[in-house]
């Protein structure tokens, strides 16, 4: 039993998933599938920056992405501009990939190259980047979105949400790449130890930027989603998903220390996190509360789940 | 020098009063290891005594008990013949009863001067006043000088700053120079030191045993054993095997006792090999002493060893050769450091050994479970691994199976060189045996193996063994001529009894020009606004610009206290913004409330610090979540700005009557506090956890009151930030913090600080602050939009973080 759970730390976000909507419904007399639906659209969003969330910080070393609200303020702005500029979907959808994979490379080369730790740089690569949203802001003559975007953002599947399908998708390759593939267990050892990852043969500091680029590229991705979502850009889009993204990954049982990660448990975590958000919301807590709580939260995980980082 | 030597126990004589220590049935257990197996010892006043085992005997677990570090599971220790109690025997009490120990991996701060490394070790003299370093100063000088006579260390160089055998020099004046010593302990003293400078040290080592301090000499250097003991302790696997006196007793009789293995490998090593092969790998000429025997190609079937003392440049000779290119020799790598560059903990031995293979595929290549598990139990049985245990954890395993499993990973596919750094380091003779013979076989099959070691006695199995001083091979030893004399010979045969004391100096004036940055970044800045604008210069001009400058410093100050613990605030903005709501509503309000509010705070800060350092979590993760709770006070107290400042406070930094602006005169105050708590003797301590905390858990400091008091210091700094945009502004914003997170981090590093290593500097900081907060003022009489100011601050961040990177080298998982 404790080995299914240390093997499967996806079972304990599922757990709290479970409770949190069993209680809701008690509480708000109404058991149904639609209230999980509404959250899990919000919880796709989250999900995907904290999927690549996760690959940075599993790459071990203390590394942490803190760029990820300006590479979703500056996609999203960058994709309701190619869109004004009468280009098509596509050509938005491509320019934000490649703006999230530049932005990825420029860390990846901060933090390997230069070694600047990565909180510092991507702090400081995340606040150049809201610079560029800035820039971008004042040459948005017409908000439009719509398309592709707004297509992926607000479809629904047989009643689930595409966001959340999206996001369910990545996490399954990403499982699969983490179990399965050599990156994924080149990942893994470099952030065990990256020492001895380096000795055993593993190409170090090609594996590291591969995690920054994924990131930052999920990241961009999420952007333009949520831009298809609201109908737009604007400046602080970004920010609820500095905190959020690490929630996340945290909730979902992947080790802060690096080289241990559950895909399955990030898309969960995001899901289990915007519930309790959406809870506070319904039970009518002020702002600051909820924020007070979310912080709490995360921290009183994190606590717990410490002494499990080294067996 | 010589006559004590001749008979040493008759001048000082074993009395028979209570020994000074004795310890009795005394065991330790790690895991499934045997470190200390019911030793029994005593240890009388006055006597040398010197303990030889091989590593892993379980020597450094003997000293760790001596010196309270380490609380053994069984048995019991006598002082002056009165029983310890173990709950209160630590590091400080092992102290107080006059027993010291100099560590061998060196316990020095690197950051701290070597006067503040005394203190740390002794800290009874150090009162809070101006000049309180003084007599640490003379301490070292006197010591040093009384010990080692000639040599040239500076009392207020960086320990860092020094060489290898400067660093040991230290550490073991540090120990024998405490008047209150009674029993020194000392752990491989001379592994760095010159022929000379180890004689000095044993005739000092004499000079005081005369004066009835007790010392206990670990060494493998078993000359100087047998130069300088009184008597002798062997220990084998945890125990005791010897104890006799030091009549008659030659290295042979000592090698002999420690395990004879040598005599019994060099037999099996004899049998005979194929004549090396074709080159596989080269040395470059960087790498070979001028003028030396040694033949710089690496053959096929050749066991090659590369020898000197420690830090000779062996084991980086062996790493460069690893950086080979691709398309090279395909090179195998296992290192005997299998915590740190060697076990995946979280993984299996299954996994860490496949690993192995997946390392050299694409990286989109899937891996092949059949045909790895295969190939890793093949790996397993040819190093007597039992495969039932590839499942197990890797931690599960014994010091020697989890080397085996490493040692499975190198050999689990086919390459031409295995390169080898002091594979056998902690591990049993049963699977040092299973090594020898593998790298045997593995030579006789044709491929090469490099092997570094630090017990010479593994050098008989080498075909040839390269000797390196001062970073290069300066002599070659031949199968038949490598003996452990012959070893010690060519190591100190390129030294010639002179160290280099000076401080290293690569990259000494790119450092000064880092110290001196944020200065001239200053200059340059007011140069260049007075130039656009000469009223900048003006006392309304400085009042003006630098009110806004006086949050950020104090907000920096406070982060750098976080950096000098190796840690990061990133919520020290919105704390700063929330003592600025508080002082601005509470605090007018219903003050009594106010003040309970702002102590609070601290508290958290405090509850912080222990969170981090009890649960092991990263300050990053928990001052990002700390960062949304300060955020959402705030805004449940204050949902909108509003608010007005205190009576009190509002006019702290409006003009005033000396015609010195109020800002002026706060910046300074700050700098002046921050710096004297930095150069107090708290701070000295606060700096040196930041650097090494197991030398100053050693030392007795503990951690934990420590760590309160640098969260309160970081927490306090960022209150008075608050309190300061209230007077600033004469409202309150929650909001109004944020961006100095940011900014605080730019301006410590700016101001000179490492991130990591414990190295600050509050003058820098001030200095850098300041520039950072005229950035806007500076932008705009340039013309440029302020929409720029976070791009130019961040840009400006990532730039001295380059210069600093580049020019100190590695270092980011220092």
């Amino acid at each position: 039993m404790r080995d299914f759970t240390a093997h499967n730390r996806w079972i304990w976000p599922a757990l709290g998933i479970l409770l949190l909507w069993l209680a809701l419904a008690l509480l708000t007399e109404r058991l149904s599938l639609a209230s999980l639906s509404g959250v899990a659209a919000t919880a796709g969003f989250l999900a995907l920056p904290a999927l690549g969330q996760m690959l940075v910080i599993t790459s071990g070393g203390g590394n942490i992405d803190l760029s990820i609200p300006g590479v979703i303020a500056l996609s999203a702005y960058l994709s309701v501009l190619v869109l004004q500029s009468g280009a098509g979907s596509g050509a938005a959808l491509l320019a934000i990939l490649a703006a999230g994979a530049v932005v990825g490379a420029v860390n990846a080369v901060l933090v390997l190259s230069l070694r600047i730790p990565a909180m510092i740089a991507t702090l400081a690569s995340g606040y150049i980047l809201a610079t560029g949203a800035l820039l971008l802001n004042g040459r948005i003559t017409a908000m439009r979105t719509g398309g592709l975007f707004q297509m992926l953002a607000t479809a629904r599947v047989f009643g689930v949400p595409s966001s959340f399908l999206i996001a369910a998708i990545a996490a399954a390759i990403l499982g699969l790449v983490l179990a399965r593939l050599a990156w994924g267990r080149k990942l893994l050892a470099t952030g065990q130890s990256e020492g001895a990852a380096r000795l055993a043969g593993v190409p170090v500091g090609a594996t590291i930027a591969l995690a920054f680029v994924l990131c930052s590229m999920l990241s961009a991705f999420a952007g333009g989603l949520i831009a298809g979502y609201a109908g737009g850009a604007f400046l602080e889009m970004g920010t609820p998903y500095l905190l959020q993204s690490v929630g996340a990954v945290v909730l979902g049982g992947t080790l802060i220390a690096g080289g241990s990660a559950s895909a399955a448990g990030t898309l969960l975590g995001a899901l289990l996190l915007i519930m309790i958000v959406t809870t506070m919301q319904i039970a009518g807590l002020p702002k600051g509360v909820q924020d007070i709580l979310q912080g709490v939260i995360i921290i009183l995980i994190l606590s717990l789940a410490g002494s499990r980082a080294r067996a | 020098m010589t006559d004590g030597a001749a008979d040493p126990a008759a001048g000082r004589g074993a009395t028979t009063a209570a020994p000074l220590l004795a310890l009795e049935g005394v065991s330790k257990t790690y895991g499934t290891t045997r470190a200390a197996s019911d030793v029994s010892l005593t240890i009388r006043a006055g006597e040398i005594i010197g303990l030889v085992g091989a590593n892993g005997a379980g020597k450094s677990t003997l000293m760790r008990i001596l010196a309270g570090v380490t609380r053994p599971d069984t048995g019991q220790m006598l002082i002056d013949g009165r029983p310890v109690d173990w709950d209160a025997f630590g590091p400080r009490a092992a102290n107080a009863a006059g027993t010291r120990i100099a560590w061998q991996e060196l316990s020095l701060c690197p950051n701290l001067s070597i006067a503040e490394n005394f203190y740390i070790e002794r800290p009874n003299a150090g009162r809070f006043r101006p000049g309180w370093t003084r007599p640490y100063r003379e301490l070292a000088a006197e010591a040093l000088g009384a010990i080692f006579p000639g040599t040239e260390i500076v009392p207020d160089t960086r320990a860092g700053a020094l060489p290898i055998s400067g660093r040991q020099m230290v550490e073991i004046a540090r120990v024998l120079s405490d008047p209150g010593l009674r029993l020194a302990i000392l752990d491989e003293p001379t592994s760095s030191l010159g022929a000379e400078r180890s004689a000095q040290l044993r005739a000092h080592i004499r000079a005081i045993a005369g004066r009835g301090v007790a010392v206990v000499f670990i060494s493998h250097k078993l000359a100087e054993v047998i130069d300088v003991a009184d008597r002798v302790l062997v220990m084998r696997n945890g125990r005791i095997t010897e104890d006799r006196p030091n009549r008659g007793l030659t290295v042979g009789h000592l090698v002999e006792m420690m395990g004879g293995l040598s005599a019994e490998a060099a037999a099996e090593a004899a049998e005979a090999r194929p004549a090396a092969g074709a080159p596989v790998l080269t040395l470059d000429r960087a790498t070979i002493a001028p003028g030396s025997n040694v033949d710089p190609e690496l053959r096929r079937g050749e066991i090659v060893g590369f020898a000197g003392l420690e830090g000779s440049g062996q084991k980086a000779a062996l790493r460069r050769l690893f950086t080979a290119p691709r398309g090279g020799p395909r090179l195998r790598f296992v290192s005997g450091d299998r915590p740190v560059e060697g076990n995946f903990p979280l993984w299996t031995v299954l996994e860490n050994i496949t690993v192995g293979r997946t390392a050299r595929r694409p990286g989109w290549a899937a891996t092949r479970p059949g045909p790895d598990r295969r190939a890793a139990t093949e790996a397993a049985r040819g190093l007597a691994l039992d495969p039932a245990r590839l499942d197990h954890g890797i931690l599960d395993l014994s010091g020697g199976n989890q080397q085996k499993a490493l040692m499975a990973r190198a050999i689990v596919d086919d390459f031409d060189a295995l390169l080898l750094d002091d594979p056998t380091r902690g591990v049993d003779i049963a699977a040092k045996r299973e090594f020898y013979r593998l790298a045997r076989e593995l030579a006789g099959r044709g491929k090469l193996i490099l092997w570094h070691s630090t017990e010479d006695g593994e050098f008989a199995e080498c075909d040839r063994v390269l000797v390196f001083s001062h970073g290069r091979a300066v002599r070659q030893l031949e199968r038949g001529a490598i003996t452990d004399e012959a070893l010690i010979a060519a190591s100190f045969s390129g030294t010639a009894g002179t160290e280099i004391l000076a401080p290293r100096g690569s990259g000494a004036g790119m450092r000064r020009l880092l110290t001196a940055l944020p200065f001239l970044c200053l200059a340059l800045i007011v140069a260049a606004m007075t130039w656009r604008n000469p009223m900048v210069a003006s006392a309304l001009g400085a009042q003006l610009l630098l009110g806004p400058a006086v949050p950020l410093v104090l907000v920096a100050l406070g982060q750098m206290f976080a950096v000098g613990g190796s840690e990061i605030d990133l919520g020290i903005g919105p704390a700063a913004g929330l003592v600025n709501v508080v002082s601005a509503t509470l605090l007018v309000a219903t003050p009594w409330l106010g003040v309970g509010a702002l102590l609070g705070i601290l508290a958290l800060y405090a509850l912080m610090g222990l969170l981090i350092r009890a649960r092991a979590i990263p300050s990053i993760v928990v001052t990002l979540g700390a960062s949304f709770i300060w955020l959402g006070m705030g805004q449940t107290l204050q949902p909108r700005p509003g608010g007005s400042a205190p009576d009190w406070l509002a006019p702290v930094l409006l003009p005033s009557a000396f015609g010195i602006p109020a800002p002026v005169i706060v910046i300074l105050l700050a700098g002046i506090a921050a710096a004297m708590i930095n150069a107090s003797p708290a701070g000295t301590v606060l700096r040196g956890f930041g650097a090494s905390p197991l030398a100053l858990e050693r030392a007795g400091w503990s951690t934990i009151r420590y760590t309160v008091l640098r969260y309160l210091l970081v927490g306090g700094f960022a209150s008075l930030a608050g309190l300061m945009l209230t007077a600033m502004s004469g409202a309150s914003d929650i909001n109004a913090g944020r961006a100095l997170t940011l900014l605080s981090i730019a301006a410590v590093v700016i101001g000179g600080c490492r991130l990591l290593g414990g190295v600050i500097a509050p003058w820098g900081v001030v200095a850098g602050a300041v520039t950072l907060s005229l950035i806007g003022a500076f932008l705009a009489t340039l013309g440029v939009s302020t929409d720029y100011n976070a791009a130019v601050q961040g840009a400006l961040l990532i730039a001295i973080l380059a210069l600093q990177s580049l020019s100190f080298g590695g270092g980011r998982h220092a």
